[in-house]
This record gives structure tokens, sequence and C-alpha cells, in this order.
């Protein structure tokens, strides 16, 4: 059944802070500056924002972005669970609260210092266990020594790689086609610093089979995006981008980051979840992406991403990206900003930005004729995606 | 010593390079008994050696003796000590100089045919040489290189050995001290600890009784891991387990290499196992060379304590199965890997092992003498390592693949607690009077590093022919 909201909702701003390896300042004058950039973007002032949705490990809370920016009054606030997963869950549920009337424009904001502040990827070593249902799901895998996210993806990726005969090298040229589009992208993290097959084979080790080049930078910055109805965006400074549809997907026996025992852990099912109810609600198919946003903090699960969305059969992502399919003026070009492996990793928003951006005609890698772009959220753990059209009035 | 005197010494020493002993008669001729001891010692369950009418029916008529016994039928024993001619006087000459401790470092055995019960062995021995002083991590020594030559009742040679001992001074290696600054360092960070519910209690009170338990729904008998709380299969909330055979496969594993967390010792493998009950479970695979952690690896638990109060349930590969049949000459090809062996360094192996050698050096028994040597404990001496490489080499080419030579050089000890697992490869065949010759080579590593390299020659049965 098609959401009620598919096609009603717009995102009409979008605002960020420099991506840095150390911004020098909190990370709530990030998330402030990156939300104010957005709503003026929009063509907006604060407050005409009543509501605001995050994700889990945001520690600016809404009602601080809230009191700095002037937003008058919040008729709807959520936070939604499982990091990066998340991303485009805020677009489906801004576009929930917008469409229900609960909130009218909503603000989506991701603001850290990841790099030079509390480092997510050090994973979960110096935890203190106790008996939750979370400090038990680590004590499976902490005591051996399975402590970080790269860790963990490794796990899936290893499978995979036994499964479709995937070797270091098709994860590498993932990073090699990130890096590529990255180097001509100014806001990028490795703006003209492009790698080769052969970098990516000599970088060290971070978890066997994954190199450093296989893994996106930590990263400190801010990304923020403004929902309303489009009715109301088409008023608006910026064409809007259409939220065709944004969904969530969780599958049967999913852990975070953990999915260890599924009867086969080398396909990522809540993925196509997703992708099974975005072909259904847009009545799109893979046919009808001009360019994808994939969920890239690692490289290895690209590959099933493509197959679970029906881009390529299982098994045969690796031919994909070798005959140059995800690459600008290929078949799918994907992460034409960089992805965030190349440009930063703000835990998908940028991605979504990106998205709006080709939408929109001014991305600094613009894929011509740009209808439909597929976006992604993080994998290995319940997740989201969307997708952003043009506006077809 | 000044550098004459050491010099002179060292000629001394060398004074007795190339000459042979008197012939010397075995104490005792090849028998039933000493070879039963050193197959329980060794685990070696070939049954050429034990089981006579097996052995009758096979190639070699009659029971045989594993080859790698073939210097403990000369070895003096516990009371007579005489001291033999040559290399013997060597020996003594330098334990007057303080040399007082020895260990092998290096032997080639060659063996001209199986021995079998009543075969009597008279051994000559000649020294072969006698290095300057070298200054090892076990303390300033000299590498002592002694050749035997073995003969039967009939005066036919039946094998030789080569054998290189290293006679050092206790107390004056380094080895000692890097285990002390070890400890110095002061305890080490703990690993992350199990975060534990009232229910996955269980499956962590499973390990204080050597159990690995899965979790087994009482109404439908399905087995879940991790633990459930309800039954998704048939909605039940009652619970009970079941004991893991404790054997399973690799599904898959990774190897963290940073950042480095300091409760860890690099290099380590976390797997992902999947027991032969179904369920999978996020362990470490130990005892195994990162490099050939393997998806589909058979393995088997291991309690294992990496901190005093925290024990896991860890894998190693599983010993590789005793093979009934022997293995064809044309089965063979050259690269060919031999399954990986684990053995568990014990105590009890060690002493059995030497025993079984007739070895009575106190380091290999006697733990305070060990100390005493500067070393942190016992450790297993050559011959049982022989014996550990012939037992693993029949378990993988059969019972009736005949050893012709081993060639082992000792480089880390094996002390207790620690495990070491043999590995070899095919290196080269080749076809010699009608008779398939292998080459394998085999490496046995511990935590410490590689404890045994060497190379065993094998001939195998040819295609419908049995081993002459």
């Amino acid at each position: 059944m098609k959401k009620s909201f598919a096609g009603q909702i717009a995102i009409v701003g979008i605002g960020a802070t420099e991506f840095s390896k150390c911004s020098g300042r909190s990370t709530l004058r990030l998330a402030v500056e990156c939300s104010d950039a957005a709503i003026r973007d929009a063509g907006l002032a604060p407050e005409h924002i009543d509501g605001a949705v995050l994700f889990a490990h945001e520690e600016n809370p809404e009602i601080e972005v809230a009191r700095n920016l002037g937003i008058k009054a919040l008729t709807h606030f959520s936070c939604i669970p499982h990091g990066g997963g998340a991303a485009c869950g805020t677009i489906h549920q801004a576009a929930l609260a917008v469409h229900s009337g609960a909130a009218k424009c909503v603000l989506v904001y991701r603001a850290f210092n990841e790099r030079s502040g509390f480092r997510f990827g050090a994973g979960v070593q110096d935890r203190m266990p106790g008996p939750t249902p979370v400090e038990v799901d680590f004590g499976w895998s902490s005591p051996f020594g399975l402590l970080t996210p790269a860790q963990w993806v490794a796990m899936f990726a290893r499978r995979y790689m036994y499964e479709y005969d995937a070797t270091s090298e098709d994860f590498g040229r993932v990073a090699v086609v990130c890096r590529k589009h990255a180097a001509t992208n100014p806001r990028a993290f490795f703006y003209q610093r492009p790698i080769t097959l052969d970098d990516h084979q000599k970088s060290r080790w971070i978890v066997k089979p994954l190199h450093l080049l296989d893994c996106c930078q930590e990263s400190d910055g801010g990304q923020a995006l403004i929902v309303t109805t489009l009715e109301r965006a088409r008023d608006l400074r910026q064409p809007p981008a259409v939220i065709a549809s944004a969904v969530q997907g969780s599958s049967e026996d999913q852990q975070m980051m953990k999915s260890y025992y599924r009867r086969q852990i080398s396909g990522i099912p809540e993925m196509g979840l997703c992708a099974r109810q975005l072909w259904e609600d847009t009545g799109l198919g893979p046919q009808d992406m001009q360019t994808a946003i994939l969920y890239d903090h690692f490289t290895p699960l690209i590959l099933p991403q493509l197959e679970e969305f029906g881009f390529c059969r299982r098994g045969e992502a690796k031919e994909f990206i070798k005959d140059g399919n995800i690459e600008l003026g290929g078949k799918l070009p994907v992460n034409p900003h960089g992805g965030q492996i190349g440009e930063a990793y703000i835990h998908g928003m940028n991605g979504i930005a990106e998205g709006v951006r080709q939408v929109r005609g001014t991305s600094v890698n613009q894929v011509s004729n740009v209808e439909n772009v597929l976006v992604t959220a993080g994998t290995a753990v319940p997740t989201s995606a969307l997708i952003l059209s043009r506006d077809r009035r | 010593m000044t550098d004459a005197e050491r010099a002179a010494f060292l000629e001394q020493l060398r004074a007795q390079v190339g000459k042979a002993s008197q012939p010397e008669l075995a104490r005792d001729p090849v028998n039933q008994p000493m070879i039963r001891h050193w197959c329980d010692a060794m685990e070696d369950q070939n049954p050429v050696y034990t089981d006579a009418p097996f052995a009758a029916q096979s190639i070699h008529r009659t029971l045989v003796a594993p080859p790698a016994m073939l210097h403990a039928w000369m070895m003096p024993g516990n009371i007579s000590r005489q001291v033999r001619q040559r290399g013997k006087s060597v020996l003594s000459r330098l334990n007057a100089a303080g040399y007082t401790s020895v260990v092998a470092t290096n032997s080639e055995q060659e063996y001209l045919r199986y021995l079998k019960p009543g075969d009597v062995l008279t051994g000559v021995e000649s020294l072969t040489g006698v290095s300057e002083e070298k200054h090892t991590t076990l303390g300033a020594g000299h590498f002592v290189t002694m050749r035997t030559e073995y003969r039967d009742q009939t005066g036919a040679a039946v094998g030789h050995m080569q054998l290189r001992l290293l006679k050092f001074k206790p107390g004056t290696g380094s080895s000692a001290n890097a285990e002390g600054a070890e400890a110095a360092k002061g305890p080490r960070p703990v690993r992350p600890r199990p975060g534990i519910s009232r229910d996955t209690q269980f499956f962590w009170d499973g390990f204080k009784v050597g159990e690995l338990r899965i979790q087994r729904c009482n109404t439908c008998r399905t087995l879940h891991h991790p633990p459930m709380v309800r039954c998704p299969a048939c909605g039940g909330y009652d619970f009970g387990y079941q004991v893991s055979s404790g054997k399973g496969t690799v599904y898959s594993f990774v190897e963290p290499c940073h950042p480095k967390v300091p409760a860890f010792d690099y290099p380590y493998v976390v797997g992902l196992v999947e027991l032969e009950e179904g369920t999978r479970l996020i362990t470490n695979i130990v005892d195994l060379d990162p490099e050939r952690v393997a998806i589909g690896m058979r393995v088997e638990v291991v309690f294992q304590k990496p901190d005093p109060d925290l024990i896991l349930p860890m894998f190693r590969p599983q010993r590789p199965p005793h093979r009934q049949t022997t293995l064809s000459f044309d089965a063979v090809a050259v690269g060919d890997e031999l399954p990986p062996c684990p053995i568990p360094v014990t105590t009890r192996l060690i002493v059995a092992g030497a025993i079984a050698s007739r070895d009575y050096q106190d380091v290999h028994h006697d733990r305070e003498a060990a100390v005493e040597r500067g070393l942190p404990d016992i450790f297993m001496n050559i011959f049982t390592t022989g014996g550990l490489c012939g037992r693993y080499l029949s378990d993988w080419a059969g019972p009736e693949a005949l050893m012709r030579s081993l060639t082992m050089r000792l480089g880390v000890p094996n002390f207790p607690h620690d495990t070491m697992t043999l590995a070899g490869a095919v290196r080269s065949k080749s076809v010699h009077d009608g008779r398939g010759l292998i080459e394998v080579g085999l490496r046995g590593y511990n935590r410490r590093g590689d404890h045994v390299t060497g190379t065993a020659g094998l001939e195998l049965p040819r295609q419908g022919e049995a081993v002459r």
C-alpha cells in the first residue's frame, strides 16, 4: 500500500558546516550553524520550524538547538535509534510528522566532533558490563576482542568474499570510485586526492580483510535538512526535492552490527526490505534511478546493497563495479559527492544533502537528467532508505 | 678466561673431532614395553607399533618400533652414566668449565629400516664439531655436534643421527630476564567483561564445569544462541540447555589489527563458529597461525583463561583424524598442506616423553632444576618433539607410510601450559628405484614462536602396490 505521505513531502533546505578533522568548536555550535544554514537555504526563518527529528548518539538536544536558533515552539520531536541506520529514517519520521499535521516544518540535523572529540570508531573496549540487553549483546563479542565497527562489518565481508569469490580488490574499487568523485568536490576531505587500487592494496590493515582505505574517516562537522509539505515547498526559495518515499527496515533476527546468527550473512535483508517497500511505494525500479547515494562507512557492504536493490544479481556486484557502472558516466553513478569515504562521514546526512543537490541540479559532480535518486542509510543495523525526485508538477 | 685461555680450551675440545668411539651396545633389545610406553606418551595410535594382528598383515609382517625412537634404544638411562669417549668427554670438559646446562638444538635422523622387537643395536659415536663460544638467549655456550651410526646384530647399518647440542652456562642468558621484564610491567589490562543477565547466566556458568551450553526450548526443542526469553519458533517461555559437542566449523573470521587494545596479544583471530548442533557463536580461533584460518575449517572448543577470573570458550583446529588406510603416492601433490594439529603441551606430555625416550636430564621433569638453570619451567626434549612429528606424519599418511628421515631444528622451547601446533606441506615428490618418496616440510609453533622446523622423508605406496 502506498504510504500516504509519498510524493507529498519535500526536502526544502540543506545546510552544513565545513567538514574537517578538527572543527575547533563545540558540537552544539556545529549543530546550530548547520541548522541555521539549512533554514536560510530554504528561505525560511527559525520561527517557521516547529518540529525536530534526531537519531541515536546525537549529543545536541533539539531544545538546545531550538533555544539558540530562536525557534519559538516545537510540536513534534523524536529520535530514531540505531546510529547511521537511522539517517533516512529521520526523513521518514519528519515526513510522517508533517503529513499528519504534527508539525509543519521539521528540522533534522547531525553534528559532532567525531574525529577531534568522541571517536565512535574506537569501539566498545572500555564499557563496563551490566545486565541490560545492550551489555548482554556486547558480551557475546567484546570479551573475544571483536570491538569496533570495522571489525563487526569485516565479519560479514569475509563471508561475502567466501560465498561469491570476491576479493579485497573488489572492495578497493569502491574506495577508488568514491575518492575519484571526492577529488573534484571542494567540500570533500579528499578533494584533489584520488587513490589507485594499488594505494588501496598497500594501505595498512585495520582488520583483515579490511584495509585502511576500506574505511571512511572519522569527521567533525554538521549537516542539517528541512522538511515540509510539497505544497509549501513550491513557494520557497529552492526547487523541492520530493520525498517519493522514505522507509525503514529491520529484518528477522536483526541485531546491532552483529546479525551473525541468520541462516545467511552475505546479504542485507533489512536493506532488501527497504528496497521492496520503495519500489512498491513509488512504482519505480532500479532502472529509474539516475544515481544512488549508498551508505559507505566501509566498502564491503556497498556490494550487497547494489544486489539488494536489484542493480545487479546476487553475487554479481563485483562485476558490476569492475565494469565501471558506479562511476560518473556509468549506468549508476554512486556517491557523486565522494561518499562518506571521500567527502566526510556525517552518518549518512551529507549523503541525503547530496541527493537533494542532484535533484536540484546543483551538485559539483552533477549527473545529467536526474529524475530520481536513491539514498540509503547504515548497513549491518536496522536501516532506512529513500527516493528523492524532481517535482513533476 | 683470557682470549688465549679460551682459544686453548677450544683447541682441547676440538682435538676430539673426527674420532670415533668404541662401539657401544644398547642396554636392551628393541622391545614391546618400551614401544608401548613411547606410543602412550606421544598418543601415537599407529597400529603397526602395538597391534600385533594388524602388524602381521602389514608390509612389515611384524610389529615395528616408531622410527623416531632410534636413539632411545641407546640412551644411558638414569643410573648408568658412563662417560663415552669422544662426544661425552667433550661434554664433561664443558661441564667442568661451567657449561653445565644442555639443550638439543638440531637433529637429523635417517632410518634405513624399521626396527623390530628383538633387534639389538650398536652405536658408534663421533664428535663432528664444536663451535666457538656463542651468546644465546639461554646463555653463553658452545654448540657440540655428534654423529651416531647404528648397526644391528648382523652388523648391518640401520640408521644414523646427527645431534647438535648447546652446552651453556646457566644464568648468563637473556630469556630469564625477559620473563622478568614482562612481569615487571605489572598486571596487564583485562579483556572486556561479558554483560551477563539472568537469561544468559547459564551459558557462562557452564564454563566452570567445562560445558559449552546452547539454550534449548523445552517445548519444541529448538536451539537458540544468543539466548532468547521467548521461543520465536513455538512461543514457549520454558528453556533449558543442551551441552554442545564443542565441535564445529569456522563460518567467518576476522583478524583485528588496529587500534591495538592492550588486553589482547596480537595477532589474534575472532571467529564466528558454527557448532555442529547448528547455532553459531563468536569466539577466538587459537593455536593456529592466523594466516591458516579458513572458512569451513573444523574446530573444537577449548576453555581458556585469558585473565585469572575469566573463562572463555575458544576454538582450535580439531586434531586431524588418524588415517586408517595409507595414502597413495599418486594421491599426493607438491604443495598439499597437512591439516594443522594442535598438541597441548602439558607437564605430563613433557615428562612422559622424556622418560619414554630414556632422557633423564632434570630440565625435562624437575621444575626447580629448570628454574635454577635460568628457564621458566621444564621443557620438552627433542626426542619427544621427534616422536610427535612422527605421530603427526603417520596420522596424516596412514599406518604403512614409511618414515625415511627426520630433520629438526629447534627454536623456542615447548613449556607447559602452551600448545604446539604442527603444520606441514608436501615439498617434493620423486620416484627412486620404483619407490614413491615425498619430502614434507614441518613446522611446530607455540605462542612464543617456532618450536621446531624441519623436514621428513616419507615413502608412500604407489598406485596398486604396497610399500616395499
